[in-house]
């Protein structure tokens, strides 16, 4: 019996902050770097949404239902194709539309929610399904929280927004003995599937494609649907970054015929892909434990990646200090501004963890060192606290006028 | 393998400089080479104390030193000299032996130092920086042996684009006549390349490194001010920009009242930057203290908070490592060699005074900033490229190559 293959990619394109100096604080200046983001956007759907948005709708068209994918695009990302490439958005509702596409839940701002504050995060999973509802006329029914960030507490609140499975890191310590090649279950809450992500295989064409010192360089698309075939259990979930395609492998590798290729080769070993949904309803080999957050994150698989030293929980604490009267303010500016501080890319780029991972850190990264992250993140989150107060002094606070 | 170089006195009784980079060199070469240091000598000045040997255990016995009486000190201008000579002759039997201005004494140190290249054997001559480059070029002609050229700054670094065209002519004499140089980092290589038309094949680059422990490192030094310190340690001369550094202050104090500013240094800027942190209202926050000396050094670094270099132009700036070591993070201009290879630390370009000062101000305000700095540059300086033994190596292996080449010039 061959493993079905279940691939995933993830869409996701941060609000990068501007430089925000400490003499900035109380001028009214944005925080948001609109240019840098509108280049970065542009640049990465010229290199990559475009040509794979391209060559999956070709795959999808040729195999007759035979390919299918599933996608996450956070809201933050969308938001931002809508107004700098809006034709991507619409090749991926293209894509959707085809019914080839199988679209996952997550939280609006790709925040790190789930670690700080419940509330919150039901708040911006709901506000990412009704986006997705609306955009593309799907409700996602299978949950993927940022950069597959789980840990068992989150299960009952995952399940009671609606979920019928999550994806998961497959990691060593949650595994233990046990294959990722399986459909597993919640241990705080059996019923809840998981959904574990083969790292090797994965990490197999989004890291090692390209590295010439690789003992499997260069990859044929052949060897690797071999791979898939032989591997054993009854699922291989190749759960990848969409940037893979094009901009962390560039097209020079020939990562996108390696895709086409790949897609083909699988149809002739009899490889069936399959939807995270489809695999939702199958039986569970077994629960899974996960005591501790776990995420695909660096070589250490936790949450360090972004709140790993002092600086990142200083900043982290200072923002969600801030939620109770952001949210009570009603002032809708405030509250945006408030949750795109909250994606997580900010906390990723204040990483100190240098040596090891240091690279992957470097993607998109507008600062030079992740103490010039912590600095500008600062001084915002000083100039919203001013916003904050002179809201209150001014009487936009909803409740001031009781008070007063 | 033997060792003939023309270097200068130690200990060295400022931060960083040409002196404290020699002793690593010297201390990381000798586990494995002889060396004969032969230096400029104030004959008047006979305090040699503070030497410290015991964390070397020995391996000074590899080193013969050799002085030659001069009042040469490694940043003299012109000028210095001429305002120095007078003193350094006072009472002494040396008077008529000292030349006239900075280049005939420079020629003369040259002519006495080189002699020493026939009296003791070796393999290849060092030498380091323009004033010793005469004597390198003078002793290759006495035995043969090749010439490696130690360049930590060229006069376009020390005086900008008003260099003096005589040290200009006497630096690319050196580095012309030298079988291989060695630069101290990318930066400077570069200007090597761009200033004198050296052909860039000829360099080699090597970061200098650092003692990895020395008891200066630990002092206890609590700060005497009443705030947060912030310091400024080094010549207060153009090069190193302590103008830069009071505006700076100028602008830190509006957001950090409580803060302090200590200017570490003297030089030809001194009175000028005074008038200037008094026009700006910050006599009561900047405070001079004149040039430091051995553990006072190490004492400021450690009352300090941060340490502040905002130079014009840092071919390496040894002070980052020796206030990393302190446990007190840095600020270092982002064209500065030690840019190139320390990543723990804050950088800047050296004109940016406001985003100097958002720097500075995040890191009074925030401990965790300045904690995570100390803690990851402690741990940075722990990996064996910021050691002494490494950069030795690879010095060694530029002599290894220059002795295959022969004394000829590459």
């Amino acid at each position: 019996m061959k493993p079905d293959i279940c691939l995933y990619f993830q869409v996701h394109q941060p609000y990068r902050l501007r430089r925000f100096r400490v003499f900035d604080v109380g001028t009214g200046k944005d925080y948001f770097d609109e240019r840098r983001n509108r280049e970065i956007l542009c640049k990465v759907a010229e290199k990559c949404y475009r040509p794979a948005n391209q060559l999956l709708l070709k795959l999808v068209q040729r195999s007759q239902g035979h390919f299918r994918v599933a996608f996450s695009l956070s809201g933050v990302v969308l938001e931002q194709l809508a107004t700098a490439a809006p034709d991507v958005l619409y090749s991926f509702q293209e894509l959707v539309a085809s019914g080839a596409v199988e679209l996952l839940g997550e939280t609006y701002e790709h925040s790190l929610a789930s670690l700080t504050n419940t509330e919150e995060f039901v708040a911006q999973v709901e506000r990412h399904s009704l986006l997705i509802q609306r955009l593309f006329g799907q409700r996602p029914r299978i949950f993927r929280n940022t950069e597959l960030i789980y840990s068992d507490d989150l299960a009952p609140l995952i399940d009671r927004m609606g979920f019928k499975a999550v994806l998961v890191e497959g990691a060593q310590r949650a595994l233990d003995w046990r294959s990722p090649n399986h459909v597993y279950e919640a241990v705080s809450l059996p019923g809840l599937k998981l959904l574990p992500r083969n790292y090797s295989l994965s990490d197999d064409v989004g890291f090692r494609f390209s590295e010439r010192s690789w003992s499997g360089w260069p990859l044929k698309a052949d060897t690797f649907a071999r791979w898939i075939a032989d591997s054993p259990g009854q699922s291989v979930h190749l759960f990848l970054d969409y940037e893979t395609f094009g901009e962390h492998q560039w097209k020079e590798t020939g990562i996108f015929e390696f895709v086409e290729h790949f897609v083909a080769q699988a149809a002739r070993e009899r490889l069936a892909f399959v939807h995270p949904s489809t695999l939702a309803l199958r039986q569970a080999q077994g629960p899974l434990s996960f005591p501790t957050p776990t995420s695909w994150a660096d070589v250490e698989r936790d949450t360090s990646a972004w709140l790993g030293n002092r600086l990142q929980r200083a900043a982290h604490k200072r923002l969600y200090r801030l939620r109770p009267q952001i949210i009570a303010s009603g002032d809708a500016q405030l509250v945006q501004d408030w949750r795109r501080l909250s994606t997580s890319d900010h906390f990723y780029y204040m990483c100190t963890k240098w040596f090891a991972d240091g690279d992957v850190h470097k993607y998109f990264n507008p600062y030079d060192s992740p103490y010039d992250a912590f600095i500008t993140f600062m001084n915002v989150v000083q100039d919203l606290e001013g916003r904050v107060e002179d809201g209150v002094m001014n009487g936009a606070h909803p409740e001031a006028h009781l008070v007063g | 393998m033997n060792v003939l170089m023309f270097g200068w006195e130690f200990p060295p009784y400022k931060a960083g400089g040409l002196a404290t980079a020699t002793l690593g060199l010297v201390k990381g070469l000798l586990r494995r080479n002889e060396v004969t240091l032969v230096v400029p000598f104030p004959v008047e000045q006979n305090d040699l104390a503070g030497l410290d040997l015991r964390s070397t255990s020995g391996v000074f016995q590899q080193l013969t030193t050799r002085r030659v009486a001069s009042p040469l000190t490694p940043y003299m201008s012109a000028s210095a000299y001429e305002f120095e000579r007078p003193q350094a002759l006072t009472g002494t039997r040396m008077a008529t032996l000292y030349g006239e201005n900075l280049a005939s004494e420079v020629e003369r140190f040259a002519q006495v130092a080189s002699a020493f290249a026939a009296e003791f054997a070796h393999d290849v001559i060092d030498v380091h920086d323009w004033m010793t480059y005469k004597a390198g070029l003078l002793a290759q002609k006495i035995s043969g042996r090749p010439l490696v050229v130690h360049v930590h700054a060229t006069e376009f670094d020390r005086s900008g684009d008003n260099p003096n065209p005589e040290i200009c002519r006497r630096e690319w004499e050196g580095l012309n006549g030298a079988t291989l140089i060695i630069a101290n980092s990318n930066q400077l290589k570069r200007q090597v390349v761009r200033r004198y038309h050296i052909s860039a094949e000829k360099i080699d680059v090597v970061h200098w490194g650092i003692e990895a422990d020395r008891t200066e490192y630990h002092l206890d030094s609590p700060s005497p001010l009443p705030g947060p310190v912030v310091l400024f340690l080094g010549r207060v001369t153009r090069q190193k920009g302590p103008d830069y550094f009071v505006e700076m202050a100028r602008r830190v104090v509006d957001y950090v009242p409580r803060a302090q500013f200590i200017v570490a240094g003297s030089g030809d800027m001194l009175p000028q930057l005074i008038e200037r942190a008094v026009a700006l209202g910050l006599a009561e926050r900047v405070h001079f203290a004149g040039p430091l000396q051995g553990e006072e050094v190490y004492r400021a670094l450690r009352a300090a908070d941060v340490c502040v270099m905002p130079s014009v132009s840092e071919p390496f700036g040894l002070v980052a490592l020796e206030s990393i070591k302190s446990g007190t993070p840095c600020l270092v201009p982002r064209e500065s060699g030690v840019a190139e290879v320390l990543q723990n630390a804050l950088k800047v370009d050296f004109w940016d005074v406001e985003e100097m000062a958002n720097k500075i101000v995040s890191l009074l305000e925030h401990a965790e900033l300045h904690d995570e700095l100390s803690e990851r540059g402690l741990a940075e300086l722990s990996s064996p490229r910021f050691g002494l033994d490494e950069p030795a190596q690879h010095t060694m292996d530029v002599y290894e190559r220059a002795v295959a080449l022969g004394g000829t010039t590459a």
